[in-house]
């Protein structure tokens, strides 16, 4: 019992760095690069994608031992639409000048593939509530990461981030880069945030293994 | 006025540094206490001793048959006693190897049976010649050192027009092929005729580099009694000497990727140095048991050219030649772009040791190599056409046949790649790593 | 004694060229540029080429300390890099530009690949694409009038020149460099000067300046008049905008230019083809920098199919040619 619940909870924090989707599995590029001109929008893609993630993996969990390998792909995509246009006509209805700003990428999350990935990766071999802590994980550090990359190319980029009516106000004496709302600045952001992750994780198992050399 | 033919692909213009010598006679050094004499000095298979140790031999005796068709004799340089035949470290094979070790008696007592074979060429036949300079144990004197008499008897299919008698003394420093050429003018004809009588070869062109005017002066007046000989005189710039460059520059003839030869393209090239053995050897009945080796360099007090017995020390030479001046950084046995770094003097002359060359502890220095800036001038310096920087790029990485596919095996190993690197590359290294690399998987594929 | 010989691999002699050495004499090439530069648009265009030089200097310095690589600032490529940048400045371009420019110079575009010899695209050129994209209004507006120091209230001459073919400006004022425009790329007798002394000095090759100049010149006198052929200004193509500077320093880079002769002749001729493409049918009025740019990115491709003529290649091509004369 014990066991288990430690694997759930490794289950919901590995996706935040051994198996990061954007920095160290760099999956799901595009909504990445696209639609983090701003951390709203980042954020709200990220939820749309915490949904869908959730839903898929979990009832291709609960399916494993039914779907036949042979026409597993198929009948992922089913299970991931399926959510997909929840999301889509709620958005639309609810939301509709996010879901103009989101556009095609909405619709675009039955491919993408971090949800192809933990489905067959994951949800395929393993335990509903395993599946569902997996998905949860993956998809909160994916929306962590558009939130930050999103975040820095708002500042960066309009001097300003702006959340509902919450604005943090322009730096004085500080100009704006264009450049940063453009594809080239989410490359150099996406770029740099992947770098610094790297560094962090050669230093920290660097320590681990000198500690382990000392103890 | 002769016109100074400059065409090359590539090459570099190296400070020649030839003042420091060129002007000393050739002296002969001496008789040192000890000749070393390796079975290996030549290319080809070693010679078999024919003495014992404790034999007494005398000047010009043989002492090594040759040990197959490319293969070479051995003579006694001076009379004495054979103290022993055992392995000796040698300086080019970079390993112990078998050598017959003399101990001098002094006398310096030449062997009954040497005696001029014929004063002037009508009386000697082609065939006489070849089994002269077979007899003699002549070998090319430039550096490679490859067996004259095989050299002479190119495949019957090969038709053969041109000879050409390199004196071109490419490499900085090296004066020896400039004062024979002075000195000797008359010989070095001489053995040149000799040479293309014993090749059936009609025309024969002298080649000199264009900075050794009073050699030029001196050839140019004992040719003018000869017909069929011709004086190529070249733009200074190295490798000049190399023989695919020479027979480029002079006849405008390109020798096919290796194994090509000269030959294929109809010539033929020998050295200077080469065809004054061959005149001794038949004027005087000496064979090839002395060279003309400079020893310079910043590094000696007093850089002179010698007539050295083979088997001279180095230490012997250089101590005639006034010592060094404070501690040597350097010795390379050859010229500075092609020689090869001793870490002893305690090593013999060979067929092959046109000069020792001692640089001082401030020239010695190794500089830090930086990355491959693409500056393309190795390129630019390369006289076979090649692109050093990507050959010894693959060849770093252990992508030898990437290496092969960028002509490696094309390389004449001239070191121009190297010297002109701003980023201090070593670059030839690498390549000659390549070569001996692809050249090891080739035979064990056959 | 002995044992303390020396022994190194041949050649045991090096030619006195060093990567420094060329680098120093590619900046002492670029000084008359700056000092018209100074003298042309004031004080305050010093002051961006300092900026931009210590920027990049100790970018580099800083970077490096901080990946624990050794410090390599004293081969003065970063000095080139800031000094290039700053030369292509507008001269009243706010101080912390040139500062920004050069540390993302230096750091996203040559060291993160790996530092001299690894970069695959000129520094300063991407720091300049870079600066545009990032504040186009600074790098598009902030022009002076030459020695009066006025801030500028029209375009640049060359924007009138790609629409009507009329430069505006003397011989005299296009070579001395009278005429609004970048700190560094007006003075056309300073950049030749500099030039000459890198082709004599043999630090650059002449093939891509000419090639380049070339094309453009020849390019511009056919098509640069708009509404008729072979009657376009030739000179002011050439002199005016960037192309000097480009031509002589920035695509003679040798890290992202071809190392064959052959390769560098078609490097200066693809980037005036670019550049004339730009300029008179293309949205901005200069293409010198996205032009050597994109022939940065092709110079592999070059490097790989332009490839010296090797040393008894005759005899391989009469083989090939009987080969293939007998099977057909
Ligand atoms: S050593 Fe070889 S690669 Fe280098 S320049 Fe000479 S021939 Fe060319
Ligand atoms: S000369 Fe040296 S730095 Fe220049 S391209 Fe060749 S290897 Fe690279």
């Amino acid at each position: 019992m014990n066991k288990n619940k430690a694997s759930l909870g490794y289950d919901f924090i590995k996706g935040f760095i051994q198996e990061n989707p954007t920095f160290s599995l760099a999956v799901g590029m595009c909504p990445t690069l696209a639609v983090t001109t701003s951390l709203v929008n980042g954020f709200w893609m990220g939820v749309a994608v915490i949904f869908v993630l959730t839903f898929s993996n979990v009832f291709v969990s609960l399916l494993r031992k039914v779907i036949p390998d042979e026409i597993r792909i198929p009948v992922f995509i089913i299970l991931i639409a399926t959510p997909v246009v929840i999301v889509e006509l709620v958005m639309k209805a609810y939301m509709p000048a996010m879901y103009n700003i989101l556009g095609i990428f909405v619709p675009l999350i039955v491919v993408n593939c971090i949800i192809f990935h933990r489905a067959e990766a994951f949800a395929y071999r393993n335990p509903v509530l395993n599946s569902a802590m997996d998905a949860l994980g993956s998809g909160m550090a994916f929306t962590l990461n558009l939130m930050l990359i999103g975040g820095i190319r708002e500042f960066l980029g309009t001097g300003q981030i702006a959340f509902g009516s919450a604005v943090f106000p322009k730096v004085p004496l500080f100009e704006p880069a264009a450049v940063m709302l453009t594809p080239p600045g989410g490359f150099i952001t996406l770029g740099a945030l992947m770098a610094l992750l790297n560094i962090a994780v050669a230093r920290a198992s660097k320590r681990k293994k000198s500690e382990s050399q000392v103890g | 006025m002769i016109t100074v033919i400059k065409k090359m692909i590539g090459g570099v213009p190296v400070p020649g540094k030839k003042e420091l010598s060129e002007k000393s006679p050739i002296e002969f050094a001496g008789i040192p206490g000890e000749l070393v004499l390796f079975m290996s000095q030549h290319i080809g298979a070693p010679s078999v001793a024919s003495v014992k140790p404790k034999d007494q031999v005398k000047r010009g005796q043989i002492i090594a048959e040759p040990g197959g068709f490319v293969s070479a004799a051995l003579h006694a340089p001076t009379s004495g006693v054979i103290k022993a035949i055992e392995p000796r470290y040698h300086p080019v094979l970079a390993r112990m190897s078998e050598a017959i070790v003399l101990e001098p008696d002094g006398k310096h007592e030449p062997a009954e049976n040497m005696s001029p074979t014929a004063s002037d060429l009508d009386g000697i036949l082609p065939e006489q010649i070849r089994k002269l300079a077979r007899e003699a144990g002549i070998v090319g004197l430039g550096g490679a050192a490859f067996p004259t008499s095989v050299k002479l008897a190119p495949p019957e299919d090969k038709h053969i027009d041109t000879y050409l008698l390199n004196g071109s003394e490419c490499e900085p420093y090296l004066t020896a092929d400039h004062r024979v050429m002075l000195e000797q003018a008359d010989k070095v004809l001489f053995g040149f005729r000799a040479l293309m009588k014993a090749s059936g070869v009609k025309r024969g062109i002298m080649c000199i580099e264009d900075n050794k005017p009073d050699a030029i002066e001196a050839i140019k007046q004992a040719m003018s009694s000869y017909d069929g000989l011709e004086l190529a005189v070249l733009s200074a710039r190295y490798p000049r000497g190399g023989e695919k460059q020479l027979v480029h520059a002079v006849l405008g003839r390109e020798v096919p990727p290796p194994p090509g030869l000269p030959y294929d393209v109809g010539v033929l090239v020998s050295n200077v140095g080469t065809a004054y053995a061959l005149a001794e050897a038949i004027l005087t009945g000496l064979p090839l048991v002395e060279r003309v080796v400079t020893v310079t360099g910043e590094g000696v007090a007093k850089p002179s050219n010698f007539k050295a017995l083979l088997g001279t020390p180095l230490s012997y030479l250089i101590e005639r030649a006034g010592g060094f001046t404070g501690t040597p950084g350097k010795v390379i046995l050859g010229g500075p772009m092609m020689g090869r770094a001793l870490k002893s003097i305690d090593v013999p002359v060979l067929k092959g040791t046109s000069g020792i060359l001692v640089l001082t502890k401030e020239q010695a220095v190794e500089e830090p190599i930086l990355p491959c800036v693409k500056c393309g001038k190795c390129i630019d310096a390369c006289p076979m056409g090649l692109q050093p920087l990507w050959i010894s790029a693959h060849a770093e990485r252990g992508l030898m046949e990437e290496a092969e596919s960028f002509r490696a095996m094309d390389c004449i190993e001239c070191g121009c790649c190297s010297y002109i690197c701003p980023a201090k590359r070593p670059l030839v290294q690498w390549i000659k790593m390549a070569k001996a690399d692809i050249t090891s998987r080739r035979k064990a594929q056959r | 004694m002995e044992d303390r010989l020396l022994v190194t691999p041949a050649p045991h002699m090096k030619s006195t060229k060093t990567v420094q050495g060329l680098m120093l004499d590619v900046v002492i090439a670029l000084l008359p540029a700056a000092i018209a530069g100074t003298i042309l648009f004031g004080f305050r265009s010093l002051l961006v080429i300092l900026a931009s030089v210590a920027s990049a200097v100790a970018s580099e310095a800083i970077y490096q300390k901080a990946v624990k690589r050794p410090v390599s600032i004293n081969d003065f490529s970063a000095v080139i890099t800031g000094l290039l940048l700053a030369l292509t400045l507008p001269p009243d371009v706010p101080v912390w530009i040139p500062v920004i420019g050069s540390a993302f110079a230096i750091v996203i575009a040559k060291q993160v690949f790996g530092g001299l010899g690894y970069n695959f695209v000129n520094p300063a050129l991407a720091a300049r694409a870079f600066l545009i994209a990032a504040w186009p209004l600074h790098m598009t507006r902030d022009w002076l009038n030459p020695m009066t120091y006025e801030a500028l209230s029209s375009a640049t001459p060359l924007v009138g020149f790609n629409a009507t073919g009329q430069a505006g400006l003397t011989l005299t004022q296009m070579l001395l460099g009278q005429r609004p425009g970048s700190i560094g790329e007006t003075c056309i007798l300073a950049l030749l000067l500099g030039g000459l002394y890198l082709i004599v000095r043999d630090v650059i090759d002449y093939r891509i300046p000419l090639g380049y100049l070339g094309t453009l010149a020849l390019g511009t006198w056919i098509f640069g008049k708009p509404g008729a052929l072979f009657q376009g200004g030739a000179l002011s193509g050439v002199f005016l905008g960037g192309a000097f500077i480009g031509a002589f320093f920035m695509a003679t880079d040798y890290v992202t230019s071809p190392v064959t002769q052959r390769g560098r002749l078609y490097m200066g001729i693809g980037a005036g083809l670019i550049t004339l493409v730009i300029r008179l049918w293309g949205g901005y009025p200069e293409g010198v920098t996205y032009a050597i740019l994109f022939m940065n990115l092709v110079t592999p491709l070059i490097d790989n199919y332009v490839i010296p003529r090797y040393y008894g290649s005759g005899h391989d091509a009469k083989a090939r040619k009987a080969a293939g004369g007998e099977t057909r």
